[in-house]
């Protein structure tokens, strides 16, 4: 398999780990990843369309624009990029006002584009019937002492006419591959609300409340760790997990780990190969124990 | 002809509500021309987006208050409320609607067209969506450190040392970026300059 690869602006840089720990499991699963040349910031969510909504349809387009040429279905790791493409998708096919004065812009740079390419999110293209089985068969440590809270946000799941990745409501699909690598699933109340996403930015104390109850409700329904999907909920749930313990004065220490770093534990690839040693709140505790040994 | 037909429907319902005068009108047929605000006049009150709004403790008006008072064409109201740049898009509401209102879309509209027509009163939030298209523009990606400083409180000492800890959690992990990205940006200008031509039309 041979995807078109677009890491997204946080998952290069801020959480370069969640980038590495893809590359590191996809190579085990032999799915090939290009990465698309000369990419640039997909325009995240309302962040450019609230000030120049045009300008960042056309952001968005450029890269789909490129992937075209490349003929090859898109994968992306960010939940986020992967909603604002698909929402650029589906306005290009339509809105047809949109689509020519976007087009009209990309003819500028010598591009064209009209919605055709698939954006996959990673998730999507793991858990497919395929893939999952090779997983299964890859697994070499069975995570059995983990209960594995799998966080899927916002962009995974909603909204169903754009991310249709799952059940908007009551999603399952990153549980089965919990319990494909060994670990138990952890139900729990928090798992499709927002983490504040972008407000953490402009309004931290909404945010780090938004991030403090879905921490505490995975802790008590039981969970010893926190499995996310997206670079943008992993810096606000694994980051400022020191700040919300500070600003709230409570202890919470779960680590938060993304579903790409859980899976290459599974398959015994090297804690630092995975960036563990990124994480903010530190991991080691739910290292498997015969890693602990070694690291 | 089905397109006529919402269209009759719409006028109709705009005059019962009540809605007479021309300003207020205007408002209203302005938003449903706006990306999320087509299906406004649906809205039957029902709540659902209230209810499951992850951010709705801190908004002045809830989500269906401020449906309500677009259709009563409140439109200095709307425009001033906290509720347009507290909403988080997580499309909860959107979800669930059972009329199909595409609330979030339409709080990122109403914010483009306070900031197009200088309405904003609480800065922070609108300078946000100015500063990150700035970094955007200038490197082609995001680059957070630069965003981040941006929004730096001098006068404010404990916002400062707030941010100066979580800035050196992120450095001794390695999670702070201090390179800019480096891309072939020429081409943002060139994009940049023909939307603005577009979007001004």
């Amino acid at each position: 398999m041979k995807y078109a690869f677009y890491p997204g602006c946080s998952s290069h840089s801020t959480e370069k780990e969640y980038e590495d720990s893809t590359k590191a499991i996809c190579k085990v699963l032999d799915i090939e990843l290009v990465e698309v040349p000369d990419w640039n910031c997909c325009g995240a969510i309302d962040a450019v369309y609230s000030f120049k909504p045009l300008y960042s349809i056309a952001l968005a387009a450029r890269n789909l624009a490129i992937t075209k040429k490349m003929q090859m279905d898109m994968v992306t790791p960010c939940s986020a990029c992967y909603f604002t493409l698909n929402r650029t998708n589906k306005i290009l096919r339509e809105d047809a006002g949109t689509k020519s004065k976007v087009n009209e812009a990309l003819a500028n740079i010598g591009f064209n584009y009209n919605g055709s390419v698939r954006v996959w999110h990673l998730a999507d293209i793991l858990l497919s019937d395929i893939v999952l089985q090779k997983i299964k068969e890859k697994v070499k440590i069975q995570l059995t002492n983990l209960n594995v809270a799998s966080y899927y946000g916002c962009y995974l799941v909603r909204p169903p006419k754009i991310c249709n990745f799952d059940d908007p409501e009551h999603p399952t699909r990153l549980d089965n591959l919990v319990e494909t690598i060994g670990a138990s699933k952890v139900d729990y109340y928090g798992k499709t609300r927002c983490c504040g996403a972008l407000l953490g930015i402009t309004d931290e104390e909404l945010a780090l409340k938004m991030s403090k109850d879905i921490l505490l409700s995975a802790k008590n329904s039981g969970a010893n760790c926190l499995a996310t999907a997206c670079p943008v909920c992993h810096f606000n749930l694994d980051a400022r997990q020191k700040d919300i313990e500070s600003r709230f004065d409570i202890k919470i220490n779960l680590p938060v780990l993304h579903f790409t770093q859980l899976v290459g534990l599974a398959f015994g690839i090297e804690p630092k190969q995975l960036g563990l040693q990124r994480n903010c709140v530190s991991p080691r505790k739910i290292y498997p124990l015969t890693m602990t040994s070694v690291s | 002809m089905s397109h006529e037909k919402d269209k009759l429907t719409a006028e109709a319902k705009t005059i019962q509500i009540g809605v007479r005068k021309k300003s207020r009108r205007d408002f209203i047929k302005e938003v449903m021309k706006m990306p999320g605000g087509e299906k406004i006049l649906e809205c039957i009150q029902c709540g659902s987006c209230a209810g499951g709004c992850p951010t709705m403790f801190a908004m002045d008006y809830s989500p269906m208050q401020i449906i309500k008072m677009i259709n009563l064409g409140m439109k200095e109201k709307v425009l001033s409320s906290s509720t347009i740049w507290v909403c988080s898009a997580c499309y909860t509401c959107a979800t669930r609607c059972p009329r199909n209102v595409n609330f979030p879309t339409l709080m990122m509209s109403l914010r483009n067209k306070t900031i197009r027509e200088n309405l904003v009163k609480d800065c922070a939030k609108s300078d946000f969506h100015k500063y990150f298209f700035e970094v955007v523009n200038k490197y082609g990606r995001f680059h957070e450190p630069e965003l981040l400083v941006k929004f730096l409180d001098m006068t404010n000492f404990d916002s400062l040392l707030h941010n100066a800890r979580l800035g050196l959690r992120l450095f001794k992990r390695g999670k702070l970026q201090l390179r800019a990205p480096k891309i072939e940006t020429s081409w943002v200008c060139s994009i940049l300059e023909k939307t603005d031509q577009k979007e001004s039309q």
